[in-house]
C-alpha cells in the first residue's frame, strides 16, 4: 500500500520533472525544479526498495492494460535491489546536476530539453527494472536508449560527440533486436507476455530454445552492458555526455543490462549447462583485463573511466558466470556466493563510478579539459574534490577497508571454489587463470587510478587552465561526499547488503543463499558451503589499519616534534617546472611495453631541425592506441555500405518509381488476400 | 558474547604477533646485509645497524618540497599501516585481505612518488607498479597451490595444509616460484637493487627519493616488515618441516632457523646474479608463473 503510494509519488515527481522545464524560460528555476524533482523521485525509489526489503512483501501494481493483458509493475526483491541502486546513484547525480548545470544555463531552450530528458531517462530506468511485461519492458528499454542517446548528443555541434552518439544508437539497437528475439522465443512458448508466465515455463523449454535464448540475451544485454567485443560505443558515448549523465550511464544504465541478464539467467531459463557459465567467464575475463588495460593507456579522464566500466562489468560477469557454473552442477551454496559477489559489485560500482565521473566532471567544469596531461596540482585548488575522487579511486582499486574490496574478495572466493564444479586438471587450470587474471586486473586498476589521481591532482599544474582551477560548488561536493561515505560504509559493514541479496536470491532454482551465508555475526562476510570456508572481517581490517597508523604516529613522535624545512624538489640545479614532471603517457609506458602485443601502440617522434641544427631541436611525439576490437567492425561496416549501394539502385528517389512500387505491392496484396 | 570475547583475544594475539614482527623485521634486514657483505669479502655493518639507522632517522627533521600535498604527508603512515595490518593477519586472517592491505600501502606510496613533481619519483612509481602488475597474478597462482589443498584462503588453514604434506613435488615447484616472487616483492636483485642510488636503476628507492627524516624511517621500517611478512609466508607455506607435534618453544626455534636460512639464501641469490633489464622481468615472472601452474597441475 505504502509502496504503491510512493510509486505514484515517484511517477508524479518525474513527470513534473519532464514537463515543468517547458513552462518557464528561466533556466535557473528549471535547474532547481527539474533536478529537485529528480532527486525527490529517486528518494522515493530508495524508500520503496527499503520498505520492500523490510516488509518482505512483493508488491504488485496494475496501472494499465495493454494488448488485452494487464501490465504489472512487480516489485520483487531483484527489482527492489536495482531500484535501490538507481535511487542512490540517481539521487546523488541529481543533486550534483544542480551544481553542475551552472555551465549549461546559458544554453537557452536546449538546456530545458536536457533537464526534461534527464528526468525521462531516470524514470525510464526505474521502469525498466520494475515492469513485468515483455512489451512494456521493450518500450521503456527503448525510451531509455533514446533519451540517453539525446543526452549523449547534447553537444551535437562537436563532430566526435555526434559520431559517438550515432555509434551508440546503432549498437544499442542491435542489442535491442537480440533482446526482442530472446523475449519472443520465450513468450511464444509461454503464450503470454507477462514475466510471471515466462518464469513458469522455465522448466519446459527444449534445449535448443534454451540455448538460443541464452545467446540472444547475452548478446542483447551484453551490447548494453559493454561486454568486449560489443563495448565499442561505451568509451565513446559515456565521455561525450554531460558529466552528471555520464555518471548515470556508467554507474546505472549499464547495470540495467545486468538486471536483464539476472532476470533471464536466474528466472526465465532455470539452470542450464556448464558451458553457459564458461562462456560468460571467458567473456568476463577478457572484458576485465582488456578494459582496464585500455583504461590505463587513456589520456582522457572520462574515457579512462568509461573503459574502467568495461572492466567492472567484466568483474560482475565473473561472479555471474561462476554462479551459472555452480548452479549447473547443483552447488546451490557456492552459486549463491558467486551471485552475491556479482550483485554486490553492481551496487559498489554504481556508487564509486558515479562518484568518479562526478569528480571528473568537477575537474572538467573548472579547467575545461579532459586531457590529464594538461592537468596537475588540483589538490591545492580543489581540495575537497580531490579527497572524494581519491576515495572513489581507492574504492575502485579494491583497497580495504572500502566497498570495492568486499565484492572483489567475494569474487575471488567464488573463483577459488570453481574447481569444485569444474573438476579435473582443466578446471583447476581454468580457475587458476581466472584468479591470476583477476589479480592482474586488480593490479592494473590500481596502477590506472594511481595514474588518474596522481597526474590530475598532484605535483605542479601543467597548464594555465589547471593553475586557474577553482573548487566545485556546494551541491556537487555534497553529493560526492555522500557517495564517498557510502563507499566506506558498505566496506565496513557489508552485512545489510548481504542480507538483502539473500532475500533477492531466495527462492531461485539452483541457488541457495541460506547455505552459504549462515554466519550470524553482524560485521563479517562469512562463507560456509560444503567445504568452502572463508571469512572476511572488514571492521577488524579497518581497526588493524587504524592501529597501524597510530603505531606509526607514535614512532613519528618518539623523539618529540619534528621541524619541517621547506626545500624545493631537487632537479639538478634547475628551477623545477611542471615540464619536468612525469607525464601520464610516461607513467604507463612500462606497462604499455609489457603488453605491446595486445595494445599495439603506434608512435612517431618528429624532430623539427629548423630552429637550430645542433641544439634546441623541437621534438613532437605522437602516440595512439587503437582498440583492437574496433577492427572487427570494419568488415561489417563495409558490408553495410555495399548493401546500401545495392539498395540505391532501386531507391532512385523518383516519385513515380515509388508510386509504381506502391501500386505493385497493393496489387500483389489484393491478389493474395483473395486467396487466389 | 562468547564469540566477541574470542574475537577480542584473536585480535590481541594478532596484534602481539604484529608488534613482534615489526620489531624483528630490521634484524632480518640486518642479517641479509651482513651475509651479503661477507659474501662480497667485506666485513659489513653490525647486525643491528638497521636499528641504529632507524633510530637516527626517527630523530631527524625532514626537508619537504613545497610542491607536495597531504598525500605526501600521509603516505608513510598508510604504507606502514598496510604492512602492520598484513603482519597482524598472518596468523588468523585471510590471504586476499593480507595481500590487499599491502596493495593499499603501495597505492599511497606510489601516489606520493608523483607528489613532489620530480621525474625520479614518477619513474620509481611507474616502475614499481609495472613490477606489481607482473607479480600479482603469479603470486596468486603460487599461493593457490597451497590454498587449493586447504580448501580455503584462510591463512591458518593454509599453513595446516602445508604442514600435512611437506616437500611433495608440487610444493617444491611452488616454492621456487614463490622465491622468485619474494625477490621481486622485496625489491632485490635481479628485479630491483636495494643498495643502488643510481637514478636509472632504482625502483623502490626512486619512489621514496623525496622522503627524509622520520617519514623515511617509517617507510624503511614498513618495507622491512613487508619483507618479513613475505619471508614468513614462504617459510610457513613452503618450508613446513618440523611443525607437527612440537612444543611451542621448538616451533618458534625452527621458525627462526628457517627465517634466517631464507634471509641468507636471499643474500646468496642477490650476490650471485646481476640486475636484470627492466623489460626482461616479464620473462622472469613468466618462468615463476609456469612453475606455479605446473605445481597446480601436479597436485
Amino acid at each position: 500500500m505504502i509502496v504503491e503510494l510512493l510509486l505514484y509519488f515517484l511517477m508524479v515527481f518525474f513527470i513534473v520533472g519532464v514537463v515543468a522545464p517547458f513552462f518557464t524560460s528561466k533556466n535557473k528555476i528549471v535547474n532547481y525544479v527539474a533536478h529537485g524533482m529528480a532527486a525527490l523521485g529517486c528518494l522515493a525509489a530508495i524508500l520503496c526498495a527499503i520498505i520492500i526489503f523490510n516488509s518482505g512483501k512483493i508488491e504488485l501494481i496494475t496501472p494499465w492494460v495493454m494488448f488485452a493483458e494487464p501490465v504489472y509493475i512487480r516489485l520483487d526483491y531483484l527489482a527492489a535491489y536495482f531500484l535501490l541502486i538507481i535511487g542512490v546513484a540517481g539521487c546523488a547525480a541529481s543533486v550534483y546536476a544542480i551544481g553542475y548545470s551552472k555551465e549549461y544555463l546559458e544554453d537557452g531552450c536546449r538546456y530545458r530539453v536536457m533537464a526534461s530528458l534527464y528526468n525521462a531517462f531516470l524514470l525510464s530506468m526505474i521502469l525498466v527494472v520494475s515492469v513485468s511485461h515483455v512489451a512494456a519492458f521493450v518500450i521503456v528499454w527503448e525510451i531509455m536508449a533514446l533519451t540517453s542517446f539525446l543526452l549523449v548528443n547534447y553537444e551535437h555541434t562537436k563532430n566526435e560527440v555526434s559520431k559517438a552518439a550515432f555509434i551508440y544508437i546503432v549498437m544499442t539497437h542491435v542489442g535491442t533486436a537480440f533482446i526482442i528475439t530472446a523475449f519472443f522465443l520465450l513468450a511464444s512458448k509461454a503464450g503470454s507476455l507477462d514475466f510471471f508466465h515466462l518464469i513458469q515455463t522455465a522448466g519446459s523449454l527444449d534445449t535448443w530454445t534454451q540455448n538460443a535464448v541464452f545467446l540472444c540475451a547475452l548478446i542483447g544485454f551484453g551490447a548494453k552492458a559493454g561486454i568486449i567485443p560489443l563495448h565499442i560505443w561505451l568509451p565513446r558515448a559515456h565521455p561525450a555526455a554531460p558529466s552528471h549523465v555520464s555518471a548515470l550511464m556508467s554507474g546505472v544504465m549499464i547495470k540495467t543490462a545486468i538486471y536483464g541478464l539476472c532476470r533471464f539467467y536466474l528466472e526465465f531459463l532455470g539452470t542450464g549447462p556448464v558451458w553457459w557459465g564458461a562462456v560468460i567467464l571467458i567473456l568476463a575475463i577478457v572484458s576485465s583485463v582488456l578494459g582496464v588495460l585500455y583504461a590505463l593507456m587513456e589520456q582522457d579522464v572520462k574515457r579512462l573511466l568509461a573503459y574502467s566500466s568495461v572492466e567492472n562489468i567484466g568483474i560482475i560477469l565473473l561472479g555471474m558466470g561462476a554462479g551459472l557454473v555452480f548452479s549447473a552442477k547443483g552447488q546451490g551454496g557456492l552459486a549463491a556466493l558467486a551471485w552475491v559477489a556479482a550483485l554486490y559489485h553492481v551496487l559498489n560500482h554504481a556508487i564509486f563510478k558515479s562518484l568518479l565521473f562526478m569528480g571528473a566532471g568537477a575537474v572538467l567544469q573548472s579547467t575545461h579539459t579532459k586531457n590529464i596531461e594538461q592537468l596537475g596540482g588540483l589538490i591545492r585548488k580543489m581540495p575537497y574534490t580531490a579527497v572524494w575522487f581519491l576515495a572513489g579511486a581507492a574504492a575502485i582499486s579494491a583497497l580495504p577497508p572500502l566497498n570495492g574490496f568486499v565484492s572483489e574478495w567475494m569474487t575471488f572466493q567464488a573463483l577459488f571454489y570453481l574447481p569444485q564444479s569444474m573438476t579435473g586438471a582443466l578446471g583447476k587450470v581454468f580457475s587458476a587463470f581466472l584468479l591470476a587474471l583477476l589479480g592482474l586486473t586488480g593490479a592494473l586498476a590500481a596502477a590506472c587510478f594511481i595514474k588518474a589521481f596522481g597526474i590530475v591532482f598532484l605535483a605542479k599544474p601543467r597548464s594555465v587552465q589547471a593553475e586557474q582551477a577553482r573548487e566545485a560548488n556546494k551541491p556537487m561536493l555534497v553529493s560526492m561526499a555522500a557517495l564517498s561515505g557510502l563507499c566506506l560504509l558498505l566496506g565496513l559493514w557489508p552485512e545489510p547488503v548481504i542480507q538483502m541479496l539473500k532475500q533477492v536470491l531466495s527462492g531461485i532454482a539452483g541457488v541457495d543463499p541460506a547455505q552459504v551465508f549462515a554466519g550470524t555475526s553482524w560485521q563479517a562476510a562469512e562463507v560456509h558451503a560444503g567445504v568452502a570456508n572463508g571469512s572476511l572481517q572488514m571492521p577488524m581490517v579497518a581497526v588493524l589499519l587504524l592501529l597501524g597508523v597510530i603505531v606509526a604516529g607514535i614512532l613519528y613522535r618518539l623523539y618529540g616534534r619534528e621541524q619541517l624545512r621547506q626545500g624545493e624538489t631537487w632537479t639538478c640545479g634547475i628551477v623545477p617546472t611542471s615540464r619536468m614532471e612525469y607525464t601520464a603517457t610516461g607513467f604507463s609506458k612500462p606497462i604499455r611495453l609489457a603488453f605491446k602485443a595486445i595494445l599495439r601502440p603506434q608512435h612517431e617522434t618528429v624532430a623539427d631541425l629548423t630552429p637550430n641544427r645542433y641544439f634546441g631541436r623541437r621534438l613532437s611525439y605522437h602516440m595512439s592506441i587503437v582498440d583492437i576490437f574496433s577492427a572487427i567492425y570494419r568488415p561489417i561496416n563495409t558490408g553495410i555500405i555495399h548493401a546500401a549501394q545495392f539498395m540505391k539502385a532501386i531507391q532512385a528517389g523518383s516519385v513515380q518509381l515509388y508510386i509504381g512500387y506502391i501500386t505493385a505491392i497493393t496489387v500483389i496484396a489484393l491478389i493474395l488476400s483473395t486467396g487466389w | 558474547m562468547v564469540s566477541n570475547m574470542e574475537q577480542m583475544t584473536t585480535i590481541l594475539i594478532s596484534l602481539g604477533y604484529a608488534f613482534a614482527l615489526v620489531l624483528a623485521a630490521p634484524l632480518v634486514s640486518g642479517i641479509i646485509k651482513v651475509s651479503k657483505a661477507r659474501l662480497q669479502n667485506r666485513r659489513g655493518p653490525s647486525l643491528f645497524q638497521v636499528y641504529y639507522d632507524l633510530f637516527k632517522l626517527l630523530q631527524k627533521d625532514s626537508v619537504v618540497s613545497p610542491t607536495t600535498s597531504w598525500i605526501f604527508t600521509c603516505a608513510p603512515y598508510i604504507y606502514f599501516a598496510g604492512a602492520f595490518g598484513a603482519a597482524a593477519l598472518l596468523t588468523s586472517g585471510d590471504l586476499f585481505a593480507l595481500l590487499y592491505l599491502l596493495v593499499a600501502g603501495r597505492f599511497f606510496l606510489a601516489l606520493a612518488s608523483l607528489d613532489a613533481g620530480s621525474s625520479f619519483g614518477g619513474m620509481g612509481g611507474s616502475r614499481e607498479l609495472y613490477i606489481s602488475v607482473l607479480v600479482e597474478p603469479v603470486l596468486l597462482v603460487t599461493l593457490l597451490t597451497v590454498a587449493a589443498r586447504a580448501g580455503s584462503t584462510k591463512l591458518a588453514a593454509m599453513s595446516a595444509a602445508a604442514a600435512s604434506t611437506p616437500f611433495s613435488l608440487p610444493y617444491i615447484f611452488a616454492a621456487v616460484a614463490f622465491l622468485i616472487i619474494l625477490v621481486a616483492e622485496t625489491g632485490r636483485i635481479p628485479v630491483d637493487n636495494p643498495d643502488t642510488h643510481l637514478e636509472l636503476t632504482m625502483i623502490h628507492e626512486a619512489m621514496v627519493l623525496e622522503y627524509s627524516g622520520r617519514r623515511l624511517g617509517l617507510i624503511f621500517l614498513a618495507a622491512a616488515s613487508k619483507q618479513l611478512v613475505f619471508i614468513l609466508l614462504f617459510t610457513v607455506l613452503f618450508l613446513p618441516w618440523q611443525s607437527g607435534g612440537l612444543s611451542p618453544v621448538m616451533v618458534f626455534f625452527w621458525l627462526v632457523v628457517k627465517v634466517v636460512l631464507t634471509a641468507v639464501a636471499l643474500a646468496v641469490l642477490e650476490t650471485s646474479t646481476n640486475k636484470m633489464r627492466l623489460f626482461k622481468v616479464p620473462g622472469f615472472m613468466g618462468l615463476a608463473g609456469m612453475l606455479a601452474l605446473l605445481a597446480l597441475v601436479a597436485q
